[in-house]
């Protein structure tokens, strides 16, 4: 099976700004053009996070019905709609291995995918190709220990202290694996550092 | 804590990794819309969606297309009886366009019964949720309020993946301007919105709450009366707790 790359859908898709407004319409079809636009990317993500294909479905329909339920939050002229939804979707998956293995949810991020207003003013091509491509290159540039660390804070959502507790390294080490991975990464695509 | 001290922590915040102080300060900074940190927990967040875009390429099966588009159609995909309404309420529009030779009234006739069926459709959808979560044997069924003469009794049926059924009596319709909210409380965490609801006129309520539950031990579902439109958190006294 030939897949395409996951970024394609999005590449060649017409402006969210447009697939919001339809949304917040109402408008089914809308719906339809959301999930051919974003479903494959949301459900890859999903199913990395939480790596069973029946809960990666149920994840995915619940992600898909808090966008619904939450677009008119958002401001259509804005952007960002692209980040929020994946926000929302690795949200509903960590939460899910949260409750799954017993672990403290994370309130405020939860909290915070609940507000779409806080994703706007995103560049409005966040999610291009040379960005996509760019980002996979400067992952695969950290070294290991730094790969390791961004994957478990994103993909299984761990906190520093959980890190180092799996890998066996003392926290401080973990904490200077991760500071030096972002940082890293920020300087590979371009990202200006904080003021 | 000032902006200064907070910037080498933006990233952290935005992966979800951020630790106390430094996170309840950025939050704080974000929530009085701090012109500083805001752009730039922004720009930590654009750092964190391009690494969703880094998973490997995986193809969903078809039907989970179906079950999506479900949600802004759920009658039509969901409940057999969806068509015999919306057949319904064309046939009531025929009747009125043919007994009735002026358009608008028909057109008015046309919307007064779509929105007739798209509310029952919805209807439809939400009892066949809750009777989903009722037959689903992973289920947890907990009773709140039994022995207590006057105020809400009712049970609490919480499934781990589809969500939360809660069926009442003795809960009395809200005054004007105030709807029943549910919450999920974790254990030790903040409790999570869990929907608005309306009691009937008899004092009865069924409120469902699609999505993953934690039905861990010590975790509980709450009702409290807060503003119509809805809170993020309680601002009242729980009117309902049923402990998981």
């Amino acid at each position: 099976m030939t897949l395409l790359p996951l970024w394609l859908a999005i590449e060649i898709a017409e402006d969210d700004g447009e697939l919001v407004k339809r949304l917040q319409r109402r408008d089914a079809r809308a719906m339809a053009d959301l999930y051919d636009r974003y479903g494959r990317l949301v459900y890859a993500l999903i199913a990395r996070v939480v790596r069973d294909a029946a809960i990666a479905e149920d994840l995915v329909q619940e992600t898909f019905l808090r966008v619904w339920n939450r677009v008119h939050a958002f401001d259509a002229g804005k952007g960002g709609f692209g980040p929020w939804l994946l926000a929302v979707a690795r949200n509903r998956a960590i939460d899910y291995l949260r409750s799954a293995g017993g672990r403290m949810r994370n309130a405020l991020e939860l909290q915070e995918t609940d507000h779409p207003a806080l994703f706007s003013d995103f560049e409005k091509d966040l999610l291009n190709a040379d960005r996509v491509r760019r980002i996979k290159s400067a992952l695969e540039r950290l070294s290991a220990n730094q790969r390791a660390v961004i994957e478990l804070a994103y993909f299984e959502g761990l906190s520093q202290t959980e890190m180092a507790d799996r890998m066996g390294q003392p926290l401080g080490t973990v904490k200077t694996w991760v500071r030096t991975a972002l940082k890293s990464l920020r300087e590979e695509l371009g990202m200006a550092v904080p003021a | 804590m000032t902006c200064s001290e907070l910037r080498d922590h933006y990233d952290l915040f935005a992966v979800g990794v951020a630790e106390d102080p430094e996170r309840s300060e950025i939050r704080a900074h974000l929530d009085r819309e701090c012109p500083v940190c805001t752009p730039a927990v922004l720009g930590a967040r654009e750092l964190a969606a391009l690494l969703a875009t880094t998973v490997p390429a995986v193809q969903p099966p078809a039907r989970l297309r179906r079950r999506v588009l479900a949600i802004a159609q759920p009658a039509t995909s969901q409940w057999s009886w969806a068509p015999l309404w919306a057949a319904v309420a064309a046939a009531a529009v025929i009747a009125a366009i043919f007994f009735n030779s002026r358009v608008h009234r028909a057109e008015a006739e046309l919307a007064r019964a779509q929105t007739a069926a798209a509310a029952q459709t919805r209807e439809l959808a939400r009892l066949n949720l809750a009777f989903e979560i009722l037959n689903q044997l992973e289920s947890r069924q907990v009773v709140f309020g039994a022995g207590a003469p006057a105020p809400p009794r009712g049970r609490v049926f919480v499934h781990p993946r589809r969500g939360v059924l809660l069926i009442a009596s003795n809960l009395p319709p809200a005054p004007a301007g105030k709807a029943y909210e549910m919450w999920v409380i974790p254990r030790g965490a903040k409790p999570l919105p869990a929907g608005l609801f309306q009691s009937a006129p008899d004092g009865t309520a069924l409120h469902v709450w699609p999505g993953p539950v934690d039905v861990t031990g010590g975790n509980a579902v709450a009702v409290t009366l807060e503003p119509e439109g809805g809170v993020p958190a309680p601002t009242s006294q729980p009117i309902v707790v049923a402990a998981l």
